[in-house]
């Protein structure tokens, strides 16, 4: 490892330089390096100063998540809870900073020393940020998309994988004092309660959905696109125009579209009244299979173009010459089918297919707006069609049950993750990405 | 030239293919019609139009949405949506093209750990970061504020620089090193190498980063309370059945733009589409 043996090279060499593993940027000013030296000093000094003045309490109060709890008849303030929570983050992340500065330090002491010893001149501050600049520009470039991810992907992530060990929701938001409670959560969902009845019903429901819309979408999308490439097609550009106009109009303006058309108002209830029938309530809280099928056909509408597409693109890149071998010997156009075209687009799609089925799995549109907030009894906060994403909404945005919220997207991520990861892993596309750089 | 005469199965086959796709057209096409139809409807209410057709036809509904502001304002949503849609596609752009070119042409040791965290991270549904999101913005007071809207839509951006990177992957990089031998330092590479060859990508991913914002409801749902900030997602979501019209009027503006991007891009769409699915 580099780093161990930059240190070797420091402990091997004058005191100068052995002075900046205990005091960082000691040595790169008694080496003559005041800028750089004095840079590397402050941030020591700032780290220490913010560390006594706050980042022990800070950690302490991660740990509590706080001792007092407010109390407005006193005028006391208390203690917030998940503000001490995110302090607690922060300090975390101060500390990791902290060290990859101390790291750094040391590879450029190192570096110093090196240069010493081989009588090269030592570089000026201004020579040595424009070498760093030049010579480690993927640090620079991937600076700021890296400390955007993390400040909005990986810090809320962290945040709610903490949240979901916590009793934090329901009556107990700051003021009031929010506790860790271990995996409380988890057997309060997986194993006993109200809640579990729920979770088990809207699992099934889940996964029966994601496999049967990914079923109709990809087969769906596959029949199109061969339908399209049949050679009797005249005008192809001009059929295909009109899913990739479905497959365009913004999803919200759709899902939207079809809720009216459902509705008591809409043209097919018009149409029900006008043959002599009564309105039928497609989406109400008792249609039960009705609005089920509505959101998989919906779901059909708008995922089977960009399942045309991607089955249109890996068709070109089919060998023709089989189906002639195949059509001298006698095969039907079905067999064909079978024997040739499904096994290649199977086996070249099927990262897309897992993709697909995480996709649906977490489809939270569909259902969000044909059947928004319509609690069904036997279930706790959710309608019958309701995935699990949903119900994580309903819980955490219109419930305030953070905790659990928190806890039942975990869930869904371990299920997801243990899906995908296994099939990306393995995928050709990954394995072999350096081969294609 | 001899030609062929068509046996009957064929014309029978070609009629059948045909039609089906008449059918399939018709279905894809149907729903556009109706919003169109309607969004022309003398009145504004679902009720009071004859199954899928308006009673009589006005213009009625876009002057309404463009001139009756005092309840639903939609010249503001659209000023709203078009300010954060741009804002974000060109901050994402850069964003996502640093990511990578960095990922496609430089090696460094971190690169495999990183590429793996970012798979790892794509892993967890994208909805539950917003709920976490949501929390740490109402409890920082950065609630209600269209510039954390873009922060978001921009800051998440490189996460899927998967496609960018397999463009410069195609890059040759005898460019690079010729470049390289010339004295260019890494700076000057990109910008006077790099950034003229990738002008296709960097169109590409400048629309769809557009698009996102452009279309989404879920984050300026959670995070818009106030009615002036509202985009045109969370406007459109909140007309009830006797404002269909006005609905219809809205999204067939908003939809067209989208609509003609995609079909200036549909070549791009299918490389997108399958990138990661068919090498190999």
């Amino acid at each position: 490892m580099v780093l161990i043996n930059n240190v070797k090279t420091i402990m091997n060499s004058s005191f100068k330089a052995k002075i900046s593993l205990a005091v960082m940027g000691l040595g790169q000013i008694l080496y003559g390096q005041i800028i750089k030296g004095l840079l590397y000093l402050s941030s020591l000094v700032a780290v220490f100063l913010y560390m006594a003045f706050k980042g022990v309490t800070d950690i302490k109060g991660f740990i509590t998540l706080g001792t007092v709890e407010a109390d407005p008849w006193l005028g006391e303030a208390g203690d917030d809870s998940v503000m001490m929570m995110l302090r607690g983050i922060l300090c975390f992340v101060i500390l990791i900073i902290f060290i990859l500065i101390y790291i750094s330090n040391i590879n450029d002491m190192a570096e110093i020393v090196v240069r010493d010893k081989k009588g090269l001149p030592l570089r000026g501050f201004k020579e040595a940020v424009r070498v760093f600049c030049d010579k480690k520009f993927h640090k620079i470039a991937l600076a700021p998309p890296i400390i955007g991810v993390v400040i909005f992907n990986v810090l809320p992530i962290v945040f709610m994988i903490l949240i979901a060990f916590t009793n934090y929701g329901g009556n107990i938001v700051p003021p009031k004092l929010v506790d860790w409670i271990g995996f409380g959560n988890f057997k309060k969902i997986l194993v006993l309660g109200e809640l579990k009845s729920t979770f088990f019903k809207i699992l099934s429901w889940n996964i029966i959905w994601a496999a049967l819309a990914t079923a109709v979408n990809y087969f769906g999308g596959l029949a199109l696109a061969l339908l399209l490439n049949k050679k009797c097609v005249r005008g192809r550009v001009f059929w295909r125009a009109f899913p990739i106009l479905a497959y365009a109009l913004p999803g919200f303006i759709t899902l939207l579209a079809f809720k009216f058309m459902f509705s008591y108002g809409g043209p097919v209830n018009y149409y029900i009244k006008l043959f002599g029938g009564s309105a039928v309530g497609f989406l109400d809280i008792d249609a039960g299979i009705k609005a089920k099928i509505i959101g998989l056909a919906i779901n059909a509408w708008i995922s089977i173009p960009s399942s045309m597409l991607l089955a249109t693109g890996i068709l070109s890149n089919m060998n023709e010459d089989l189906y002639e071998a195949a059509s001298i010997d006698g095969a039907t156009k079905w067999k064909q089918f079978i024997k040739i075209t499904l096994p290649f687009v199977v086996f070249s799609t099927t990262p897309v297919i897992i993709t697909s089925f995480v996709g649906n799995f977490n489809n939270f549109g569909i259902f969000y707006f044909l059947r928004g907030g319509l609690y069904n009894d036997g279930y706790f906060l959710a309608s019958d069609t309701d995935l699990l994403i949903n119900w994580l909404y309903n819980m955490s945005i219109d419930n305030n049950y953070y905790g659990i919220g928190a806890a039942i997207s975990l869930i869904i991520f371990v299920i997801t993750s243990i899906l995908s990861l296994s099939i990306y892993v393995r995928s050709a596309a990954f394995k072999k990405e350096d081969t294609f750089r | 030239m001899i030609k062929k005469k068509r046996s009957k199965a064929e014309v029978i086959d070609s009629v059948v293919t045909h039609s089906v796709l008449i059918v399939v057209s018709f279905i894809f096409l149907f729903p556009v019609i109706w919003l169109i139809l309607s969004s022309f409807s003398k009145s504004g209410s679902i009720y009071d139009l004859s199954g899928f057709f308006p009673k009589s036809y006005s213009l009625k509904s876009y002057k309404d949405l463009f001139f009756d502001t005092t309840m639903y304002d939609y010249p503001n949503w659209l000023k709203n949506t078009l300010f954060v849609a741009v804002c974000s596609a060109i901050l994402g752009t850069i964003l996502v093209i640093l990511t990578a070119y960095v990922m496609s042409k430089f090696t460094f040791t971190m690169r495999k750990p990183l590429m793996k965290t970012t798979l790892v991270l794509s892993m967890f549904p994208s909805f539950m970061g917003m709920t976490a999101v949501y929390l740490l913005m109402v409890n920082f007071g950065l609630i209600n504020k269209l510039w954390s809207l873009i922060l978001i839509y921009s800051a998440g951006a490189p996460m899927g620089y998967l496609v960018q990177k397999g463009y410069f992957d195609t890059i040759s990089n005898s460019i690079y090193e010729a470049a390289k031998i010339d004295g260019a330092s890494n700076g000057k590479i990109f910008l006077k190498v790099t950034i003229p060859l990738s002008k296709p990508i960097i169109v590409y991913t400048m629309l769809t980063q557009f698009a996102w914002p452009w279309s989404d409801f879920i984050l300026p749902s959670l995070l818009l309370k106030n009615k002036d900030l509202w985009t045109v997602a969370v406007g459109l979501m909140n007309l009830d059945e006797t404002k269909f019209t006005r609905f219809a009027a809205g999204s067939i503006f908003i939809g067209i733009p989208i609509i003609i991007l995609y079909f200036c891009l549909s070549r791009f769409l299918v490389q997108g589409l399958s990138s990661g699915a068919v090498k190999e």
